[in-house]
């Protein structure tokens, strides 16, 4: 058994459901077409993109411990940042057991940096007023 | 001042799932595993006498290593993962050069006949390999490594009568308290 902390989510929705960073436009934190990049922000998106910027790859399974959330709920998570080629999923098969393994692409280490940047300059802007 | 107390929450989020990545390759059932070899070992080498505890403890290193490695593999495959995966590699690589300094300066000091450092030495030199293994794990591990080099300075500074005990109190007592507690602090969070 190893040790493995869940990572704890931060209050990612304000009063009406909506993400309370989100409503903080910054130039910083724009995707590559301009606009907001609404797929980072996300807590548990944000969780996969954080934890594989340390590990070069993860399984399903590391993922899903690591979250504690349904397989269905990471794989739709997973499945939206590969379309956005923030992650590439490799499938493979140990014995019968079915096996997918993430990894970041730069596209979304960048959008990783990005986002970090808006959290910084939103921590900036609040304590330079 | 919400929004940044919402962006330092974040920020911990990051931090956190950073973290939880780290982690994957530090199953607290290995150090239980080499722990309890360590516990054995002190109790062997207590009744084996001064002559030959030394011996009986360097006999029990590559158990414990082979051992520790077993369990770890096994977690591994629980996870789905090869027991070379990137993190893995990157744990042994930051172990590795102060277990190997270790073993170089154990035979010197064999050789030489300085018997009365060589637990001191061993100590250390595990402390500084936690420590700089734990770069790639856990922070807890560094601790875990502090404490160990804390004992190699006691065994340099006491007689030699009273290695075997920092031995035991170390590579026994330390690790069953490492993995108990990694163990306990996963099932909490389950």
């Amino acid at each position: 058994m190893s040790a493995k902390p869940k990572a704890h989510a931060p209050e990612t929705t304000g009063p009406r459901g909506r993400p309370r960073l989100a409503s903080s436009a910054h130039p910083g934190s724009e995707s590559e077409d301009g606009t907001f990049d609404r797929l980072v922000y996300e807590r548990v998106r944000l969780g996969i993109m954080s934890a594989l910027a340390v590990q070069d790859e993860l399984t399903f399974s590391e993922l899903k411990s690591m979250f504690d959330v349904s397989d269905g709920n990471l794989s739709a998570h997973a499945r939206k940042l590969e379309e956005a080629k923030y992650l590439t999923c490799t499938k493979s098969f140990e014995g019968r057991r079915p096996k997918s393994v993430y990894r970041l692409t730069a596209k979304g280490r960048a959008a990783l940096t990005r986002y970090l940047d808006h959290v910084e300059a939103v921590i900036k802007a609040t304590r330079g007023r | 001042m919400e929004m940044d107390t919402h962006a330092q929450a974040t920020l911990r989020y990051i931090r956190s799932s950073m973290d939880a990545a780290a982690l994957v390759a530090t199953p607290g059932s290995a150090g239980i595993a080499i722990g309890l070899v360590g516990v054995i070992t002190a109790l062997l080498a207590a009744g084996a006498g001064r002559a030959h505890s030394l011996a009986v403890w360097i006999s029990a290193a590559p158990l414990a290593s082979l051992l520790g490695a077993t369990v770890m593999a096994r977690q591994q495959r629980l996870l789905g993962r090869t027991l070379f995966g990137p993190s893995v590699r990157r744990f042994v690589l930051c172990l590795a050069p102060a277990l190997l300094v270790g073993a170089v300066l154990t035979t010197a000091d064999l050789y030489d006949g300085n018997l009365h450092v060589i637990a001191g030495t061993w100590l250390l030199l595990y402390g500084c390999a936690l420590m700089a293994a734990s770069a790639t794990t856990i922070g807890l591990v560094a601790w875990l490594g502090g404490l160990f080099v804390f004992l190699g300075i006691a065994a340099l500074l006491l007689p030699v009568s009273a290695h075997n005990l920092i031995l035991g109190v170390g590579f026994g007592g330390l690790h069953l308290l490492f993995g108990t507690y990694l163990i306990g602090r996963a099932s909490h969070e389950c």
